[in-house]
Formats: structure tokens, sequence, C-alpha cells
């Protein structure tokens, strides 16, 4: 058998070859004229204050050289050394607590949003009555801001006239006593939960909307071949929704490192310190760089902070390349 | 043959020079009479946006062409736009400043400090209370840098029929330290008009007051905040560890009720007036929570002023307040001066007295009856106020104040009785921790 090659086929399936070896690329800059503007915004919205805050880091920048700003004595990489192996370093004081309560926070808070999220999206991935207005409902936690979530749980923690001590004890009969939950370890519990309970209802909107996007017909195949609920979760639903549980943990993650603002309604009227189980790196940074004036030394921590979460990101995007795409 | 006169036209040009020039004096006018001074204010009253103006009023008419805009901060954002003022020199004409925030932006270089000629025209400073006058100056230096405008002294308010339930003299119960301490577990548990009565509130960690709440206790101890040099913090002598001991205890004992520890001094505030504690120790401005609450209602029949019980070195009280000052940045400082010095006039001092039941920071003012007359309370507090003390006015103590905020506030994780239980030594632990870290705030400064 003759392979037999039609000249103009060939031609069509490869259109340079016969277009000449230095042809010149013809470059349309319309594009890039209509981008420039976006570009310019971003690059003086986001790369000058990094570049700001680098060389803020480098200064000694406090109460009595503010007044100088950039032109403050240079101080070079004192300010990282002080901040990270300085133990009597003001801005230092309480950063391993912070750094330990921000990591358990941060996981936990991720896993029970994603938990809780992943698990009412697959409750309300059905027809029943009233879904809608149910969807609705749910979704109220996270209208509310976060600095809202914080004053109001702020009260409802509250041991003897709160209403978390009140269902738990008086109505429920979980405790036999009202326990503190603004005074001591948990400290750690009263921030998590509201955080949780904010968090949730935005990550159910996704992975509902991600559900809804799994053709029935996978399920329908795997119910005629005897699969369990159970194997359809995770041999159907679980991959199906990889790539989107992939980049809300990391979203989780991020978000939960630098949170702020629940703490800070909830114990900002003092020092704002929550005690040594609620205090987070954001809050320390705000109150030992901002109320002691220590910007230099501020500016270093949140620049670690920054290349931190660079190296984790590009980590998990690496790990987690094939899992977000297709192929994964 | 003679020419035609050609018609003369008449000439605009005189007239457009007149109307040029009469436009040029107009605007030179307007100008003038459009000179507007830019001032700041924190909410001293509830209504300071129509209060402060209202204040001022009487200036501006005696000051024609001369307008005030008036812009009310708040306490909690106020700090960071006044550093924000100093830092970049653009700001107010003139500022109100919380007496512990003006040397910081005084060592700034933020504020015009106030010439020979101006503090004689103010009598060098003598009509107001010296320890309000002290904080209008650097620890240190020279200078002064504006005008005591109003203070806040503490007192302890505490519920007469309470004490008369438990058959304690208020006179020997605020005597001495001891005293109080009995008539604290007298009064602790009582059931008065329905209500089962904490014999005394004070907060946690939450709260704004931790470091005033107990500075008057170390003072009475014979300690100090800092030491004499103001270089170094005073918490770790014997006095003010004996202090902070007795102050603890009331906690430890129950004469605090836990849960106040858990709540800021607005909401305990509020649940004194609404009957649930014996003594309260808090500021002028719970006279107008008070006043303004029903005629018949608990507090407001039933309550009196006492200063801090004795200590073994006397019943010192916390002295704040806030100082008028004008702005380096500004353009209009004859103008501003004038306004704060008729600000810091006896007159409008008293006016502000009744408009905020702030104490007035001038000394005559403070005994002009429209403000002793209004309540037999207000006169007890000028009384108390001879007796007020306001911490060194050092730049630093705005950090050094979140420092002891952070440490103390603390205090109420051993005094709730959770988790590690309150002993000398932890507390003692806890002031060494908060000494170290206040010396390097201090060490900072020099």
């Amino acid at each position: 058998m003759t392979a037999v090659t039609e000249p103009g086929l060939g031609a069509l399936a490869s259109p340079r070859a016969d277009a000449p070896a230095r042809r010149r690329r013809k470059v349309d800059a319309f594009p890039y004229l209509l981008l420039a503007p976006a570009a310019l915004m971003m690059v003086i919205v986001n790369l000058v204050p990094i570049v700001q805050g680098l060389r803020m880091s480098l200064l000694k920048l406090n109460q009595y050289t503010l007044s100088q700003f950039m032109d403050a004595p240079f101080v070079g990489l004192r300010n990282y050394r002080g901040v990270l192996l300085d133990p009597t370093n003001p801005v230092h004081s309480g950063m391993l607590g912070a750094l330990r309560n921000t990591a358990l926070y941060s996981l936990l808070v991720t896993a029970c949003a994603v938990g809780i999220g992943l698990g009412v999206a697959l409750l309300l991935n059905r027809d029943f009555p009233g879904k809608s207005l149910a969807r609705t409902l749910l979704m109220l936690p996270w209208v509310v801001p976060t600095y809202v979530v914080g004053t109001l749980w702020g009260f409802m923690w509250q041991r003897d006239e709160g209403i978390v001590n009140h269902v738990l004890v008086d109505v429920l009969h979980v405790m036999d006593h009202k326990p503190f939950w603004l005074i001591g370890s948990n400290t750690f519990f009263a921030i998590v939960i509201p955080t949780v309970w904010r968090a949730w209802p935005v990550l159910m909107l996704v992975f509902l909307a991600a559900l809804q996007a799994v053709p029935e017909e996978l399920y329908e195949a795997a119910r005629l071949d005897g699969a369990s609920a159970w194997q359809r979760f995770r041999h159907i639903t679980l991959p199906a929704l990889k790539p989107v549980i992939v980049i809300q943990v990391m979203f989780q993650i991020i978000d939960n490192i630098y949170s702020y603002n629940i703490v800070a309604m909830m114990f900002g009227k003092g020092a704002g310190y929550p005690g040594e189980w609620g205090d987070l790196l954001m809050p320390l940074l705000t109150r030992q760089s901002f109320s002691y004036w220590r910007f230099g030394e501020g500016a270093a921590v949140s620049f670690v902070m920054m290349a931190v979460m660079l190296v984790f990101v590009a980590l998990w995007m690496r790990t987690f390349r094939r899992s977000m795409t297709d192929e994964g | 043959m003679f020419a035609t006169p050609r018609p003369v036209r008449p000439s605009y040009a005189p007239h457009a020079r007149r109307w040029l020039a009469a436009l040029v004096l107009a605007g030179v006018a307007a100008k003038a009479s459009a000179l507007e001074l830019s001032m700041w204010v924190m909410p001293v009253t509830t209504n300071a946006q129509n209060d402060i103006p209202a204040l001022i009023a009487p200036w501006v008419k005696a000051h024609p062409g001369i307008t005030v805009r008036v812009t009310v901060l708040d306490w909690e954002s106020g700090w960071n736009k006044i550093t924000a003022a100093a830092a970049s020199r653009r700001g107010p004409d003139l500022l109100e400043l919380g007496s512990t925030w003006m040397p910081a932006i005084a060592a700034m270089g933020g504020l015009e400090p106030l010439s020979a000629a101006q503090l004689a025209e103010v009598g060098n400073g003598t009509p107001y209370y010296p320890e309000i006058w002290k904080t209008t100056q650097v620890f240190g230096r020279q200078g002064v840098y504006g005008l005591p405008w109003y203070a806040d002294v503490r007192a302890a308010y505490y519920r007469t029929d309470v004490f008369r339930e438990a058959g304690v003299d208020p006179a020997q119960a605020f005597a001495t330290w001891d005293s109080f301490h009995d008539a604290l577990r007298k009064i602790n548990g009582l059931t008065v008009k329905g209500k089962r009565i904490g014999a005394l509130a004070y907060a946690g960690k939450n709260d704004w007051n931790v470091v005033h709440n107990l500075a008057p206790w170390i003072w009475n101890a014979g300690g100090d905040v800092l030491s004499a040099d103001a270089k170094h913090s005073g918490l770790d002598s014997p006095q003010a560890l004996r202090a902070i001991d007795f102050y603890s205890r009331l906690a430890v004992e129950g004469l605090v009720p836990s849960n106040a520890l858990e709540k800021d001094s607005d909401i305990l505030e509020g649940a004194w007036v609404g009957g649930e504690y014996g003594v309260i120790f808090s500021g002028p401005w719970l006279m107008r929570r008070i006043l303004e609450t029903p005629r018949g209602s608990v507090a407001r029949e039933n309550f009196d002023v006492a200063p801090y019980p004795a200590g073994p070195s006397g019943h010192a009280t916390f002295f704040g307040g806030s100082n008028l000052a004008i702005f380096k940045g500004s353009r209009h400082k004859a103008e501003a001066w004038d306004l704060v010095k008729y600000l810091g006039g006896k007159e409008p001092q008293v006016r502000l007295s009744q408009l905020s039941s702030m104490m007035p920071a001038r000394i005559d003012a403070a005994n002009d009856p429209a403000w002793t007359a209004r309540h037999p309370a207000f006169a007890k507090l000028t009384a108390i106020a001879a007796d007020g003390r306001a911490y060194p006015p050092i730049p630093a103590w705005g950090p050094l104040e979140t420092v002891y905020t952070k440490h103390l506030g603390q205090l109420a994780e051993l005094t709730s009785g959770i988790g590690d239980k309150y002993s000398e030594p932890a507390m003692r632990a806890m002031v060494r921790d908060t000494v170290s870290e206040a010396n390097k705030v201090l060490e900072e400064a020099e």
C-alpha cells in the first residue's frame, strides 16, 4: 500500500511550510493599548506600595522619625533580625504564640468551612420544596460584614448573658456550668466558630454551582453498576469537585492567615490583645507595629508574611496544578 | 469745507478699568472675609457637630470675616489621623488632643509652641489645674504646646441605698484600703431592689481603662507607673506590686464578679446604672449617664461619689482630659491662638461642662456654680480633683500604655478563676514581662 500525499493538503496542514523563514510577525498594538491603563493602575495600586513597604522595612521608622518618613535612618536588615530573632524586641513579643494560633486557626477554620460548605451543598443539590428560600437563608451569615460578626459574637459569648451559654446550659443541658469563652483557652474557639459561621455559606454556594455542572448521566450509570452513595461521592462527586476544592482551600488558608476583623472587633477595646490563645498574626502586627509606633519593624514582618504566603501559593499551585485542570 | 466731525464713540475703557478695580477689590475683600479656620475635635458631647459650633459662636460673632470648620473625629481613628497630619505637616489650624497624646504629637514637631507673650496672656497657666497644665508640655523639655480644655477626673460612684442596707458608713468605707475592703465584703451579694449586688465593677482585658483604673491604686500605695526620670517602668516597685496585688485580690475574692472581667467599661457603667453593682470607679461622663435616666430610677435617686480609698500614700485619683493646640502647619496661627485662648477661658469651659458633663480644666470654672450647683456630686468631683494626678507627659506614653494594657489586662486571666489561678508569684511574673517590654519601648525613646 502506497501512501499518497496531496501537495495541497500538505500545504493546508502546515501553512508556514512555504512561508519565508525570516518572515516577521506583525504585532497588533491595539490590545496592548487597551490593557495599558489597567496595567498602569495595577502598578500604581500594587507595585508602588510593595516597593515602598520594602523600603520602609529597611528604615528605622518609628515615632521619632515618622516625620522624615522615607528619609528615616537606613538600618539594612536590622528590623528583620529584630522581629524574627530578638526575643526582647517588642514586635517579636508573643509572636510564636500568635504563629501557633494562626496555623491552628487557619487549618481548623478551613477544614470546618470547606467540610460544612460541601456537606450542605450536597444536601441542597437535589430538588425539594423551598430549596431557593433555604439557599438564600443559608447565605445570610456571609452577607454580615466581619466587623459586625465580631461584635455580635462578642455579646453572644458573654458567660452569663450570652445566648451561647444559655443554649448550651439552660436549653440543651450539654454542660452543667457556664464556661468563659472570652477569657482563657476557650478564646481560641470564640474566634474560630464565628469565622467558620461566616465562611461556609459562600463555599456552599461555590460547591453547589460546581455540583450542578456534574453530568447526571455519570450518577445514573454508577447506579446501574450498583455503586453505593459513598462510592458515587468518592468516585464521581469528589473528583469532579477537586479543582474547585483545591482553589477554595487555598483561598481560605490565605484569608484565614490574614484574618483580622473578627478578633479586632471582639477584643479591640483595650490593647487589642485577646490573650495567649486568641492572638493571631495580623492583630499582633497591627498592635505591635502601629500602636507601638514601630513601622519599620512592622513592614519587615509584613514582608516576611508576604514572602511566606508567596512560597505557600507557589507550592500549592505546583502540587495541585494538575488537579486544577480537567487533566486532574 | 469743514470736515464732518466723526461721531465720537463713547469710550468704555474708563468704565472697564473701574469695574475691574471693583472686582479686584471685591475679590480681595471676599478673600479677607473668607478666612476659614479648620478645627478638629473629639466627640466630647453627644452632638459635638452642633455643640462645638454653638460653643464657639460668640467668638465667631466677635470676629467677622472668620469662619470655623469643625470636624469631629472619633477616639478610635483620631489618633491615626492626627499622627498622619503631624507627619505630613498638613492638618487643621487647631485641634483637640487627649492629654496623653499631646507630648507625642509635640515631640513629632506637629504643634506650635506658645510664645512667652501668649503664655503671659493666660497667666502662665495659673488658672488651670497644675496637673492638667503639666500635660501641655513634654517631660524634660522646655515649651508649652497648648491650653487645657476639659478634664477627666476619676472617682468612686456608689449606691447609697446599698451601703445603707448593709449598714456601712460611706465616709468610713472610702477612708482606707482596709475599710474599703470590709465595705465591699458587706455589700457583696446583698439583694437590693430585686437585684443581687456585685460589690465592685471593673473591666478586664478588653477595655481602654486598664491602666487608668489601676494607676490610682499604685500611686496611693506610694508607687508610680514610671521611674522618676521617666526612663523605666515603675510597675515592679514593691509599692506598685502591693497595689496590683490588692486590686487583683478584689476579683479573686469575688468582690468583683468574674463576669465583669469579660466586659468593657461602657457595659459595666450601664450595668451599674441599672443597679447591678455597688461601686464603680469612673469619670464625669457617668454623671451625664446617671442624670439622663428617668427620675425615680435606682441609680439616679441613690448615688453619690467619693474619692479613692486612701492607701499608705494618700488618695490620688487619675486626672486626664483634653487640651487644645495650634497645628504647626497652620497658616492662620494668630487667629487659631485667639480661638484657643477663647476656649481656654472660664465662660466657654463652664458652658462646655454643661454640654458634656466633663469637668472644666480651669480651677475657677470647676468651682463655678453653673458646674457645682447642677448636682451635689459635681462639687464633690471638683473637691476630688484637688488630688488629681496625671501621667508624666512623655512622648512614648502611647506605646507604653498599649504595653501596660496588653499585659495588665491579662490579670483577668488569673483572677477570673479559670486556668492558672491567681497567686502573687504568677502576678509578679506577669509584671516582670510587662516591665521588660515597657523598658524596651522607653529605651527606644532615648
